[in-house]
């Protein structure tokens, strides 16, 4: 495992554990910068390509999208708390079991060993995406868990032999995600109340 | 240039609608979704000299599958507009949805008809986020409170299944060619078969079956299905149930269509979530009061009648086909014709409607014929399709989930008919004035239910050679 990939798995852990959506935001936009890093330190001489990645994973996921929930989160004013698991002993071990597992799948498939860390990280992510997504009714927790397994699928891709879907294909991707993300942004305006002003203190 | 491009010709109207303003923006819609239905005829019956089809590699294919589907869900597309244009023609008070809806609509007829042409496996998949997107402001409507709601799990289910859809579509590259880089081409992933134990093409094609199974409504992942057909306007639930569930299903097809796809895990996950999705639809049935959730139900059971069918593989692949086709257009019917039932009576519960053949007697005999439909009644080709997978089911020796499938489906038929036809037949309820129901204003329905009848009486020799086809390409002998 390269230090890129340890590093990705804490991005993934820490937000779990630290129940508040500032922090959520914060691992997205970690999760989306690292996997741009990975991109350039695998071809520093960009083509195409590798530039239309970086727009996706480093602007898009790393800094566009947190940006954006925290302004709406931001204007509605709502409390620091936010769990994205229940906060008992139980989801966490079923966190760390679900890691334990994605790695051993990953030893179970046929491919290079060089690739077998990002197939187990990916893995992880996506696991660990719909693990929130089954605990979590609020929209904002359920839009975390959207992007989590987003950036899994990315993260596969990341693995994958030098494929090519043509620059073009990536820039119809990364218009897809803005609107998405726009769209997103209009759910969570609607449908997050605006929280209510604190009650004066009668003395 | 492919011919396939020219199917996106309908964006041109698209500055149309700002210059109008949407105050013709169901006439616009409705005319370049004329202008759809006469570019996918070309294509479909061949009628453009000259043309190439899809040669390996490239990105747009004009196949079988492409050219039977286009027909149909551009036809669809066209009846539901046309529907929505005369119904604001005949009763001025239904307002039009302005610019924007226009839009969407033309972005999600184009997306939905290149996820039919395309040979790209990643066009593929962004074709349908498209039209995902583009249809999830559309179920939103002002005076809905809960639509917005229902529009938001849409999107939250959609973008899950489609997730995984694409990570299964990721792994059938993987597992094309391990030493090279891996092709992102159906057409040459079809031309090779997967190395001996490897993994990749079976887990591949589960999770595909698992990712589109969401969008299809299949269970365990349907719950958006009923509450976004619920609040949608009935055209655009309309366009969810009968277009968008097709090119869905297309992708599915190109996905069994590879070699070895049906020789790993997806036929158990596919006879699984359709069996489920047969279960649970029949005791939803049972169960609600609400006309638009009892065809969404409706629609979560044909689902499970085609993933049933495509279980099977090449024995019911002439029936998965024609049933797919049929459903389109029975959804269609049934949902244009509660949209006007809603807007007289006011009302979605079925318990509030009744006498519909004498207060509307076009939309009444649509109610009926679409429900005659929609169990599976001869002269319909849901009937034959019907039978041709239940008889293979028996052929195979599936004989359990041959009883399952019979108890869901008689199941269904006496909970619908207890609840449809006393609305068609009973007493009627409430007074209600119209202003008048003309026989242009159900043209689009009047043309589905011959379509319908056509299918399970007689299919023209050319449209018959596109079902031969396809079915073929799914090994039908």
């Amino acid at each position: 495992m390269t230090t890129p990939l340890v590093v990705f798995v804490l991005i993934l852990l820490l937000p779990l554990f630290m129940a508040s959506w500032r922090t959520s935001l914060l691992g997205l936009a970690g999760q989306g910068l690292l996997m741009a890093w990975m991109v350039y330190d695998r071809a520093p001489a960009l083509g195409l390509d590798d530039g239309a990645a970086l727009v996706d994973l480093g602007l898009l996921r790393g800094l566009v999208a947190p940006i954006v929930l925290y302004r709406v989160l931001r204007t509605r004013g709502v409390p620091r708390r936010n769990d994205v698991i229940p906060p008992n002993l139980l989801s966490w071990t079923a966190v760390l079991v679900l890691v334990l597992l994605a790695f051993r799948f990953a030893a179970a498939l046929p491919m290079p060993a060089h690739e077998r860390p990002f197939v187990a990280v990916a893995t992880a992510a996506l696991l660990l995406g719909f693990f929130v997504l089954a605990t979590q009714v609020g929209v904002f927790s359920q839009m975390i868990a959207v992007f989590r397994i987003e950036n899994a699928i990315a993260m596969f891709t990341l693995g994958m032999p030098a494929e090519h879907d043509g620059w073009w294909i990536r820039g119809v991707e990364i218009a897809v995600l803005a609107v998405t993300l726009a769209l997103f942004r209009w759910y969570l305006l609607a449908l997050t109340p605006p929280a209510p002003a604190p009650s004066e203190e009668v003395p | 240039m492919s011919p396939a491009l020219w199917l996106l010709a309908p964006l041109a109207f698209a500055p149309w609608l700002r210059v109008r303003g949407g105050r013709h923006a169901s006439a616009l819609v409705a005319v370049a979704a004329m202008v759809e239905v006469a570019i996918a005829a070309l294509i479909s019956f061949e009628v453009i000299p000259g043309v190439e089809l899809a040669a390996a590699g490239d990105a747009l294919t004009t196949d079988a599958t492409a050219r039977l589907f286009l027909l149909v869900i551009d036809a669809i597309f066209l009846g539901i507009t046309m529907s929505a244009w005369l119904r604001r023609r005949v009763n001025q008070g239904v307002p039009d949805r302005g610019a924007l809806d226009g839009l969407f609509a033309i972005v999600f007829l184009v997306a939905a008809n290149l996820a039919l042409v395309t040979n790209h496996i990643l066009l593929a998949w962004l074709a349908l986020e498209v039209t995902t997107v583009a249809a999830a402001p559309m179920i939103v409507r002002p005076d809905k409170p809960g639509a917005i709601g229902a529009s938001w799990r849409y999107v939250l289910f959609s973008t899950i299944g489609l997730g995984v859809a694409l990570l299964g579509l990721l792994c059938l590259t993987r597992g094309h060619d391990p030493a090279a880089a891996g092709s992102y081409f159906f057409d040459e992933l079809a031309r090779t078969r997967a190395p001996a134990g490897d993994g990749w093409r079976p887990l591949g094609v589960a999770l595909v079956v698992l990712g589109i199974g969401t969008k299809l409504g299949l269970a365990p992942m349907y719950t958006w299905l009923p509450e976004a057909y619920d609040e949608a306007p009935s055209g655009v639930a309309a366009m969810l149930a009968a277009v968008q569930f097709n090119c869905a299903l297309v992708v599915l097809l190109r996905v069994l269509q590879l070699p070895d796809a049906l020789d790993g895990p997806a036929p158990g996950v596919l006879l699984t979530m359709g069996l489920a999705s047969m279960i649970v639809s029949a005791a939803s049935i049972l169960a609600t009061r609400n006309i638009r959730r009892l065809i969404a139900y409706a629609s979560i059971n044909h689902a499970g009648v085609i993933a049933i069918g495509l279980a099977l593989g090449g024995p019911a692949a002439y029936g998965v086909l024609l049933y797919a086709v049929s459903n389109a257009f029975i959804k269609a019917i049934l949902f244009i014709s509660v949209g006007k039932m809603e807007h007289h009576y006011q009302s979605k519960d079925m318990r509030d409607v009744g006498g519909l053949i004498k207060d509307l007697p076009y939309t009444g005999l649509f109610l009926m014929i679409g429900t005659f439909a929609l169990l599976g009644f001869p002269p319909f080709g849901s009937f034959l399709g019907e039978m041709l997978i239940l008889s293979s089911l028996s052929a195979t020796g599936q004989l359990l989930v041959f009883a399952g499938f019979c108890v869901a489906i008689a199941t269904t038929f006496v909970a619908t008919g207890r609840s449809v036809f006393p609305m068609i037949w009973g007493e009627a309820k409430r007074k209600a004035t119209w202003p008048r129901q003309t026989a242009v204003g159900s043209l689009p329905k009047i043309a589905f239910m011959a379509a319908l009848v056509m299918m399970g009486i007689y299919v023209p020799p050319q449209l018959n050679a596109l079902f031969r086809d396809v079915a073929a390409a799914l090994g039908a002998h």
